[in-house]
């Protein structure tokens, strides 16, 4: 139910706390939920996504090397290899295109960024081409990788 | 983990909305708009506070807080002082390191393997590149002026971080056979 | 007795004009008592979907009606307590006007006389029309209207800003960004002749896509950066502004103005998602503006 309109007269310095009390009450519009899927901020997203997943993962083995000897784990080369080469092949694959996958991706959508750094194809058309291009060779390379 | 993050986020998100900015809000004692303020104020420090300590899911992790804007409508924002280091330098030296990483990626598909030092420099540039990608995500999602604690905590952190994984990659590039080599071995067992 | 009356109410409003001179006085609407804020204060939520609220239907329809159903947020600062919610309206687009802002104009002048939106030009030079319509900003005078009738068109206000109501956000941060740039010429030399300060066309020519900017603020809400640091990163529009001032060969303060982006957030939070780009109603590139900045900013 609206309420009836009613108004009272109020001096200029109230009414700038009169605004600053309103703004404190109001909503934010919403945005990721609703902004349209485009190429152009997914793959952003994804870049970030896919970064921070490999530099997750190379920082955690970084630290537990280092710690290993403390709590007895094998992290040496030799170990590792045949602990994975003890598993079934598919689970293999899977685990390479895995890894394989945001490590091309970043490093295809890292060379995108390098050359948009030198100003070169920002216009809509080669963002939208070159996005799709990387989404391509990322998945074809890293599915040879896999195989590999 | 994630959960202990998201619940220091926003208490102190609650402490810092409670403490500072609402003081500042109260012009002539016992007018009604000094009442609205007041109410408002301890209302909006209600909500935020029973938003931080809810059980049911949320999606925002750091929700955008009221809407405070500093001076009037016609004064410019603030223009921070200029730091290269964090600015043009930081960003010249980023695309350095971005560029370098390309040729250190490429050689070992090409070569197979490499030799110690270039795999030292290509382990080194990976843990400069990181943490450089790190400090970039911190930036963007921990606000230093909202949220200065948790900034530090995670700016510190960091370093600590990185510089644990730079000593375990320097003891595996001594004592192990090397980056590359013991991606492709793992690669192909 | 008659005029009596007459007089009286003739006198009543100039009584107020009496107590307190005109210029400092202003009528402001009332609000709500503030009782329940809770949920609906939360600042980003999301707003109750159409599913839950009622349907609006076209005033006048007919046999031939093509009949399009628009979702449409609305929030009102009079009740702060309530959430945000969609409200549903339909329309028959043979009625309306090819236009998306000739639909919201047709339901507030036919249908919904509360619905809130700013406008003005109706043909894309003022900005005021700046909304998310379908999931993309826009301004809603440049946008026709989806003629599938079996799509249903959804529109919000301007992404991650404070709405004032309905569909008009407020900008104050984004204009204050504007005036921190010193969007005007700075220059202290006088030209040879004392009167203009000339440029070669080659010089006027690197401003075209720099300066047909309307600063209706589609590009800055779309960018995530902006987002998620509105209140330090200066976003797509003004960056794209301060490029103009960077980029005219008569200005003389090009140091200072690089240097008031030399940190790490008012221009460094760009990480070329190039969201503003694709969104531009006027077909400009901020987002190879901010490029130009920073390339030029790079080795010195």
């Amino acid at each position: 139910m609206p309420t009836p309109a009613a108004s009272q007269t109020v001096k200029e310095l109230d009414a700038y706390h009169i605004l600053e009390a309103q703004r404190r009450n109001r909503p934010v519009s919403p945005h990721l939920s609703v902004y349209k899927a485009q190429i152009s901020w997914y793959l952003s997203g994804l870049n970030r996504i896919t970064g921070s997943v490999l530099s997750g993962g190379f920082y955690v083995f970084g630290a537990a090397y280092l710690c290993a000897p403390l709590f007895g784990w094998h992290l040496e080369s030799a170990s590792m290899a045949a602990a994975f080469g003890s598993l079934p092949v598919t689970a293999k694959v899977l685990l390479k295109f895995g890894i394989a996958m945001p490590f091309t991706f970043h490093s295809y959508n890292g060379v995108r960024h390098l050359m948009w750094d030198t100003g070169r194809g920002l216009t809509n058309k080669e963002v939208v081409r070159t996005g799709w291009t990387v989404v391509g060779l990322s998945v074809v390379s890293s599915g040879i990788l896999a195989m590999m | 983990m994630y959960a202990q993050v998201r619940t220091a986020f926003k208490i102190e998100a609650a402490n810092l909305t409670s403490t500072s900015k609402y003081t500042t809000l109260t012009p002539h004692k016992g007018s009604i708009t000094s009442r609205i303020v007041r109410i408002r104020a301890a209302a909006s420090r209600k909500a935020i506070k029973a938003a931080a300590f809810q059980t049911s899911s949320k999606r925002d992790i750091l929700p955008a807080g009221p809407q405070v804007i500093e001076g009037t409508a016609n004064d410019p924002a603030p223009v921070p002082t200029p730091s290269p280091t964090h600015g043009s330098y930081h960003w010249t030296f980023e695309r350095l390191m971005a560029i370098s990483l390309v040729p250190l990626t490429i050689a070992p598909f090409a070569a197979g393997s490499l030799n110690p030092i270039v795999d030292a420099a290509l382990a080194g540039a990976i843990v400069l590149h990181s943490h450089v990608g790190f400090q970039s995500v911190i930036i963007d999602y921990i606000p230093a002026k909202r949220l200065p604690r948790t900034r530090a905590l995670f700016w510190w952190g960091l370093r600590a971080a990185t510089l644990m994984v730079a000593i375990g990659f320097y003891e595996f590039e001594t004592n192990d056979v090397g980056l590359t080599e013991a991606i492709k071995r793992v690669w192909t067992a | 007795m008659a005029s009596l009356v007459r007089s009286t109410t003739r006198l009543l409003p100039s009584t107020r004009t009496l107590l307190r001179p005109p210029h400092l006085a202003r009528t402001y609407a009332t609000v709500e008592p503030l009782s329940n804020l809770g949920e609906a204060m939360s600042a980003s939520q999301h707003p109750t979907p159409e599913s839950k609220t009622s349907t609006i239907p076209e005033p006048s329809k007919d046999k031939e009606s093509k009949i399009k159903t628009f979702h449409i947020y609305r929030w009102s600062p009079d009740t702060p307590s309530e959430k945000p919610k969609m409200q549903s309206y339909t329309l028959d687009i043979n009625k309306t006007g090819p236009m998306v802002l000739d639909a919201l104009i047709r339901i507030k002048n036919e249908v919904d006389p509360t619905l809130t939106f700013r406008r003005s030009c109706r043909e894309g030079i003022c900005g005021s029309c700046a909304m998310n319509i379908d999931g993309v900003n826009t301004l809603a005078c440049l946008c026709r209207i989806p003629t599938d009738t079996k799509q249903e068109t959804r529109i919000y206000p301007l992404p991650h800003t404070y709405v004032v109501k309905d569909l008009v956000p407020d900008l104050t941060q984004f204009y204050k960004q504007y005036k921190s740039i010193k969007p005007y010429l700075q220059r202290e030399t006088k030209s040879e002749d004392g009167r203009e300060n000339r440029q070669s066309p080659a010089d006027r020519k690197r401003l075209d896509g720099l300066y047909e900017c309307i600063l209706c603020a589609c590009c800055s809400t779309s960018c995530p950066s902006y987002w998620w640091n509105s209140e330090e990163y200066l976003g797509p529009a003004v960056l794209l502004q301060s490029y103009r001032w960077l980029a005219d060969s008569r200005d003389e303060h090009k140091e200072e103005r690089k240097s008031m982006l030399d940190n790490s957030m008012s221009l460094y939070r760009c990480h070329t998602i190039m969201n503003c780009s694709r969104t531009c109603p006027k077909g400009l590139n901020p987002g190879k503006a901010i490029q130009e900045i920073k390339k030029s900013m790079a080795f010195t």
